[in-house]
């Protein structure tokens, strides 16, 4: 009488790997996109600097 | 010149934006959404976190396919959740259409990128779920290369938008694509129960059979719906505030650029 017996590949256990892929591919993709929107967000800040600083040049010499 | 001044100022954008240690959040505060926008992520980050609890410890293991099936409550619903976003493209293109009003596009360009986002997770945990069930990654049955067709149509949304000479000609293509676009969407969900095959039929909804599904798991399943639902909505908002920003800092610098091709200086 075996004291363990070894996990066969047929046993529904045996599929855990592909649930780990599942999950970790729908996280990754998630994030990923949140991830392209923060870069998205910060490129309209840097715009909006420039944009900032223009306008403020502009009303110094509106000034003068 | 003061015309871009003005502008500048009335879109709410100078007095918020224009700070250098300003965060994104701020700016998007110029809005009036920023606190429900808040909420959202919060209550989508606990929904998520209960969902996942759920799937592994609540919802019972299959008798048949084993752990494996879990996949099911990540599948489903973003295959379900993303037929939603199309419908939000096809109501906002649709609005568009008729009332030419500037919001309803942003909003289906928006749920056009999450839905896209979505369908392709759908396609591929498929995928992952069709390697140890089918032994192969890939069918081509009627469900399958419907919703293959689906992606290539948002996918091509996107990108004749991206390509199209200018926003307003964009919107119009979008909506044009959004419309028909969406004829692909009944066609997917109506495929398992016109041309029968490999793929399960619906276990939820109107073509379901009556306790082709556990209840435990029927449970777990539309609480991962609203789940979704959830974070698809945080996106598409998300999505939106960016594009109007987009918008109005594309519109800013026409009207410095037009300032100055009018022989008034500009930046």
């Amino acid at each position: 009488m075996p004291l363990f017996i070894a996990l066969q590949i047929d046993l529904p256990s045996s599929n855990l790997p592909w649930l780990f892929a599942a999950f970790a591919v729908s996280w990754a993709v998630f994030f990923l996109y949140v991830i392209y929107m923060t870069r998205r967000q910060q490129e309209m800040q840097s715009q909006i600097r420039q944009l900032h600083r223009a306008l403020e040049q502009q009303e110094a010499t509106d000034a003068d | 010149m003061e015309e871009h001044l003005v502008l500048a100022r009335s879109e709410g954008i100078q007095k918020v934006a224009f700070d250098s240690t300003v965060k994104w959040r701020e700016l998007f505060r110029a809005n009036g959404r920023t606190n429900i926008r808040a909420c959202l992520l919060v209550l989508t980050g606990i929904l998520m976190l209960v969902n996942l609890y759920m799937i592994f410890m609540v919802a019972p293991t299959d008798a048949v396919l084993g752990h494996v099936q879990r996949i099911f409550y990540f599948h489903v619903p973003l295959a379900i959740v993303s037929f939603a976003a199309f419908l939000v493209v096809f109501v906002a293109s649709v609005a568009y259409a008729v009332r030419r009003d500037p919001k309803w596009d942003n909003l289906a360009h928006s749920a056009a990128e999450v839905g896209v986002v979505f369908i392709t997770l759908a396609l591929i945990t498929g995928m992952i779920w069709a390697k140890p069930v089918w032994n192969a990654w890939w069918l081509w049955t009627p469900r399958l290369t419907t919703t293959l067709i689906l992606w290539l149509i948002y996918v091509a949304y996107l990108m004749i938008r991206s390509y199209a000479p200018n926003p307003s000609k964009a919107a119009v293509y979008g909506a044009v694509i959004g419309i028909v676009g969406f004829a692909d969407v009944l066609v997917v969900y109506f495929s398992v129960q016109w041309w029968p095959g490999i793929h399960p039929t619906p276990v939820v909804g109107p073509l379901a059979d009556a306790g082709s599904l556990d209840g435990t798991m029927r449970s777990v399943l539309l609480f991962s719906m609203l789940t979704f639902l959830a974070l698809l909505t945080y996106l598409i908002i998300e999505r939106m505030a960016l594009k109007d920003t987009e918008d109005k800092i594309r519109d800013i610098r026409i009207t410095m650029r037009r300032a100055r091709q009018d022989g008034l200086p500009g930046d």
